[in-house]
């Protein structure tokens, strides 16, 4: 059934529109892939699911209630978690200190550290670095440590945007292999990215956007063979962009 | 000569204490909502007023008279916040304009309520400590020990507490900050009213040591400025290090030439530090 529905969504900023009636579906577990070309509005549709801005118009619902317009905190509270694009980190505080703060609205001690163990299971690296500041530690490192943050909250829906972006490939490997750990565990994952490849091998079904708009949908395996995609965003241009 | 500078470094230490609780406050509210808080010196002032009130007209116990001081500051802090500075976080030049039109608005209701003469507070301790030659007024003392206390405090809460973590957190990256769910504008209430309880606590603590008047916070915000200057502007560890030197520095000069001229010494510094250190001793360049 369906689990997460945008309804005609248009997102404005200012008098630009970034995000021009969209529309996109996803099943509970699904994991869906938004691709597209720099400023195609893929941020802007992750950042207005996440609540960071406001749509202009449309409707966003999650298990079938309305979210639209609701504060990031209240998305965080109705299991939608994101991992942003250059992965915010708060770069002066710990490793441990960013993952705590990925739990704080889930109250006691006794539930951020078991949090915290789970996220260690997914990521050892990161015990090694708990004391570690987060801004000192290697891109892989710190891309690891955003999706980790934004586990600590026990989500339902993961958003990543861009998680491959400047990344040696053994690294994009390793988020790869994430992705599907977590997607194993129940958790739905929508994921933004320019690397196409990546992503259509990773979900079960992807959207194509450019200028705002859908121009493509299908499952993942039917966009890889895909003609358009070939040629626009499996080809050279992808190299360039990573 | 080792006694003097030893005694130099106490009464630095001492002033610089109080300058660091000034600053702490500034930086504080300035790293995290991005305003200039220009009335900060206004709160030092009510904190000072409530002391007054609360200590030698209602005869409240000097301890409790310091806390429940800092308290009211704190609340009228967070009004202020609530209505007139929410709007401008982040607006650098519109918050500035409008934390001075609160610093002239705060001056002028304290003249109409307190008149503009200058009132004295009985102090709560006196006498005066000789350590092995080193003199020490109790009760700047008492002011040294209680403002240890609070820093201390303020430290741990910074470093473990959820809210000190939330707040360290909004400071670095306010997005990112409300993406784990914090709601930056809770925060910003809080820092304020942070930032307020500590210049009114020093405000409170130094009122029986000066006079009170509705005037008394324009030196010590002009101090915290160059504390912050010193230190960097948005970074704690910074105002406390600007604090203590300038502390140092200023006790330094008066004894060996006199006061004024350590006033004109501490704003040389500002302008060497400016020159070859815009960013201050611990800012890091944006």
């Amino acid at each position: 059934m369906t689990f997460i529905k945008f309804e005609n969504l248009s997102v404005h900023y200012g008098p630009i529109k970034a995000v021009d009636n969209l529309n996109i579906e996803a099943e509970k577990g699904s994991v869906t892939c938004i691709l597209g070309a720099n400023g195609a509005g893929k941020s802007t549709t992750l950042r207005a699911f996440s609540g960071l801005v406001k749509p202009s118009s449309g409707r966003i619902l999650l298990d079938g209630k309305d979210v639209t317009g609701l504060s990031s905190d209240q998305m965080v509270e109705r299991g939608v978690s994101m991992s942003p694009e250059g992965r915010r980190l708060f770069p002066d505080m710990t490793v441990g200190d960013n993952l705590r703060l990925g739990a704080y609205l889930n109250g006691t001690r006794h539930s951020w550290k078991s949090d915290m163990e789970r996220v260690f299971s997914y990521f050892p690296r990161l015990r090694e670095r708990i004391g570690q500041n987060a801004g000192s530690m290697s891109g892989g490192e710190q891309q690891m440590c955003a999706i980790g943050r934004a586990l600590m909250s026990n989500p339902q829906v993961l958003l990543l945007d861009e998680p491959s972006l400047g990344l040696a490939p053994i690294m994009i490997a390793e988020v790869a292999r994430i992705v599907r750990t977590i997607n194993a565990e129940g958790i739905s994952v929508v994921i933004v990215e320019q690397n196409a490849r990546l992503a259509l091998q990773l979900s079960d079904y992807g959207y194509l956007l450019e200028t705002g708009r859908t121009v493509l949908e299908g499952p993942a395996k039917e966009l890889q063979h895909d003609e358009h995609v070939k040629t626009a965003y499996l080809g050279g241009t992808m190299a360039a962009t990573s | 000569m080792l006694q003097l500078l030893i005694q130099i470094l106490m009464n630095g230490l001492m002033m610089g204490l109080v300058y660091i609780m000034m600053a702490l406050g500034f930086t504080l509210i300035f790293g995290i909502m991005r305003i200039v808080n220009f009335a900060h010196g206004e709160f030092y002032m009510l904190g000072a007023m409530a002391v007054m009130l609360l200590f030698s007209t209602l005869g409240i116990n000097y301890f409790a008279a310091v806390l429940l001081a800092a308290i009211i500051v704190a609340v009228i802090g967070m009004v202020i916040e609530r209505l007139l500075l929410r709007q401008f976080v982040g607006r650098e030049l519109n918050g500035m304009i409008m934390t001075l039109a609160i610093a002239i608005t705060l001056k002028a209701g304290a003249t109409i309520i307190f008149g503009p003469q200058e009132m004295s507070i009985p102090r709560p301790v006196s006498g005066v400590t000789n350590i092995a030659g080193i003199l020490i007024p109790n009760d700047r003392m008492l002011v040294g020990a209680i403002a240890i206390a609070i820093l201390v405090l303020f430290y741990f809460f910074l470093r473990y507490a959820r809210a000190g973590l939330a707040m360290r957190a909004v400071a670095q990256d306010w997005e990112a900050a409300a993406l784990q769910g914090i709601r930056p504008q809770r925060i910003y209430l809080l820092s304020f009213g942070i930032g307020c309880a500590l210049a009114g606590l020093a405000g409170a603590l130094m009122a029986p040591i000066y006079t009170v008047s509705p005037f008394i916070g324009e030196v010590p915000m002009l101090k915290a400025f160059i504390v912050v200057i010193l230190g960097g502007l948005g970074s704690l560890p910074g105002a406390v290090v600007g604090g203590l030197l300038l502390g140092v520095v200023e006790a330094g000069v008066a004894t060996f030439i006199n006061t004024t001229v350590a006033t004109m010494v501490s704003f040389a510094l500002v302008v060497v530090i400016l020159l070859f250190r815009p960013a201050g001793l611990m800012g890091q360049s944006r």
